[in-house]
């Protein structure tokens, strides 16, 4: 789950990192209030969980109260790559010399976290990372803590700081890596970090990602990773422990395993529309695959359901009883093709077709995509 | 390859629901579970199997050598260390939601005491009509010469439904497992696959993101003899929203379906573009039969 900017802020400050006076606002009003209250000049900065949002135009700098009030109902208006915000940072905006990257990051391949490092920050870093990848500092961070305050220093120093600006940067690398560990991050980043004539530094922005698998044993009041998710079926699929994508199309998927979804998708989108894209992990029971159909139906005009299910882990002849009973229950008339090998197949098959599902046999997911297409046609004409 | 006729399985977690009957599926498929470990259970028995309070007491009571965890995710990275300071040295954790920074632990534990270990959120390794350690649903796959390696645990089953179907047998079957950080990369696997004398062909089952398959394409090009074929699930997946810029910066820009596929042909991976040119490329290479 990651974090809005001001949350990420308020973790960072408390760990002594400094970030400029903020409030966070619902309404123009209020963003004006907060704005002369901090003093002009400010920064309106939309709370959307996006990257490039300033490229986007999701932050603005006012100099008067005029600015404050329309800006900041300019912004409760403006989509931010597909995004409305709810809220908007009030910030006291900082005059800095020099902008630089700072990022702390879980590198999946090798396993081990990774201290990123750039002179050059900004809204332009991944131009730097594409075309100076020389100019970027990478240091693998030991795996369960232990970075030193004299690691920080070095960093720093390599990073061509000296004098009050080296202190106060690595002092800011050493608490950022401190969250990192602390917060169980994927992802803590610091972009930019203003870095003032006198050798000031303060964090202008702040991205901090957690490990939802974490949440549970990290020691602070975090918001429910439910609550972050805008779609709300989407929403209503991580509030029940599986994985919704809502799509453009029309046809339903329900798979057992993200691969074997994604799989599905793959070869349904080369001749027909997905709607969305549902996936049950290793949890299915009755009641399970009666909320998954009930969650895939929430979509509107859908032309069939295909659902593709393995039975290794997951009992699937207890989630086809599920199935079934959506179907009665509901009265669903739309096609429901199924394929649903493993363990008790058979079982699963009759109860499926119980329920008016067609079953298919085959052990590929393109036989059963087939037949979907089939019967789609034949009810066309 | 990895298990054999000499692989004694420990199950941890034996006596939970999903523990008890997979030991069950794992004994009906003749694999040579000899022992079961739940903290606090000792003395038991599920399906027969003796069940010990440690992992120590279990090896030395019935010399297992290898074990297969349900432990609840919180729980995994201490039966971890507890499983290799016992001396076990192939591991299968099939629990999904284990911490990423609990895996990076035991990932660096595994390295350095030499320990081959699949996971998190594996279907576990199966090596057909011998044994298996996980969740594989056996009836799908037949004994032969292809090897499948599947970040996905559901696609291995697929692909090897699919193999069987078309005459051709599954040397060894192994899920990596399918969290962003794995115990054991692709190309480790590779490596075991390519020096396995029963695999004569290799089918790679990626998936988009991460960059197991563009480190596998090098490997391959320097130390592969073997004729391999790559599949990559997820070419229409919509792209998922970038978060900040870091993991764009660790190795450069990689992850795409597009960049996987190009880092394949260009060392002569073969693409299946749909599971179901399985069967024809087995076919094409002469690798049906047991």
């Amino acid at each position: 789950m990651r974090l809005q900017e001001y949350e990420a802020k308020e973790i960072f400050k408390t760990y002594g990192i400094p970030v400029p006076e903020f409030r966070v606002v619902r309404d123009p009003e209020a963003a004006l209030r907060a704005g002369l209250d901090l003093g002009l000049p400010v920064m309106l900065k939309a709370q959307v969980l996006v990257g490039g949002r300033g490229k986007a135009g999701g932050v603005l700098k006012c100099e008067t109260p005029e600015e404050v009030l329309t800006f900041s109902e300019e912004l409760f208006r403006r989509e931010i790559k597909g995004l409305v915000p709810k809220e908007l940072m009030v910030e006291k905006a900082c005059e800095v010399e020099k902008e630089i990257y700072l990022g702390c990051a879980v590198d999946g391949y090798e396993g081990r976290p990774v201290l990123i490092l750039s002179k050059r920050g900004g809204v332009d870093v991944e131009d730097v990372f594409r075309r100076h990848p020389e100019k970027v500092n990478k240091f693998p961070l030991p795996i369960d803590g232990g970075f030193l305050p004299y690691q920080a220093r070095g960093l720093s120093k390599e990073l061509g700081f000296s004098g009050e600006g080296m202190l106060s940067i690595s002092k800011v690398i050493y608490l950022l890596v401190k969250v990192f560990y602390e917060y169980e991050a994927l992802l803590a980043e610091i972009n930019p970090l203003g870095v003032s004539s006198g050798g000031d530094s303060i964090c202008l922005d702040a991205v901090l990602e957690v490990d939802n698998a974490a949440l549970k044993r990290i020691r602070a009041n975090l918001p429910n990773p439910a609550t972050r998710i805008e779609n709300p079926i989407e929403r209503k699929g991580r509030e029940i422990g599986v994985t919704y994508v809502d799509l453009d199309g029309d046809i339903g998927i329900i798979s057992s395993g993200a691969g074997l979804g994604m799989c599905s998708m793959d070869i349904i989108g080369d001749r027909l529309r997905p709607a969305n894209f549902l996936e049950t992990g290793g949890g299915i029971t009755e009641e399970l695959l009666y909320r998954c159909m009930e969650l895939v139906t929430m979509k509107p005009n859908l032309r069939a359901i295909f659902i593709n299910v393995y039975g290794g882990i997951n009992p699937i002849h207890e989630g086809a009883k599920g199935v079934v009973r959506f179907i009665r229950e509901k009265g669903l008339k739309i096609p429901i093709v199924a394929k649903a090998l493993g363990n008790r197949q058979e079982e699963t098959w009759e109860i499926l077709r119980s329920g008016g599902v067609e079953v298919v046999e085959e052990t590929d997911t393109e036989s059963a995509v087939k037949r979907l297409c089939e019967i789609l046609e034949r009810g066309r004409s | 390859m990895l298990l054999d006729e000499n692989t004694r399985v420990l199950v941890q977690g034996i006596t939970g629901r999903i523990g008890s009957i997979q030991t069950k599926y794992m004994l009906e498929y003749h694999t040579n579970v000899v022992a079961g470990v739940t903290p606090g259970k000792g003395g038991m028995r599920v399906h027969s199997v003796p069940v010990f309070d440690t992992v120590q007491e279990a090896v030395k009571e019935t010399g297992a050598n290898a074990s297969v965890f349900f432990v609840p995710a919180p729980g995994v990275l201490d039966a971890f260390y507890e499983t290799v300071d016992a001396g076990i040295r192939l591991i299968v954790v099939v629990p999904e939601h284990v911490p990423v920074h609990d895996v990076m632990k035991m990932k660096e534990y595994a390295k350095e005491k030499g320990v081959v270990a699949l996971g998190p959120t594996t279907p576990g390794l199966l090596v057909p009509n011998l044994g298996k350690m996980g969740i594989m649903p056996a009836s799908l796959f037949r004994p032969g010469r292809v090897g499948i390696v599947s970040r996905s645990g559901t696609l291995s089953y697929e692909f090897a439904g699919i193999l069987s179907d078309h005459g051709a047998g599954q040397s060894t079957v192994v899920g990596m497992g399918a969290d962003p950080v794995v115990l054991t990369n692709l190309v480790e696997i590779l490596r075991l696959f390519e020096e396995d004398p029963k695999t004569e062909g290799i089918i790679i089952v990626g998936e988009v993101g991460g960059e197991q398959e563009e480190m596998a394409a090098a490997y391959i090009k320097a130390h592969v003899t073997k004729p391999v074929a790559a599949y990559i699930a997820g070419r229409l997946s919509p792209q998922g929203k970038r978060m900040g810029h870091a993991g764009a910066m660790i190795r450069g820009e990689k992850g795409s379906w597009d960049g996987k596929v190009a880092a394949f042909r260009e060392v002569g991976v073969d693409i299946l573009r749909s599971p179901i040119e399985a069967g024809q490329w087995v076919k094409a290479k002469g690798l049906t039969g047991a």
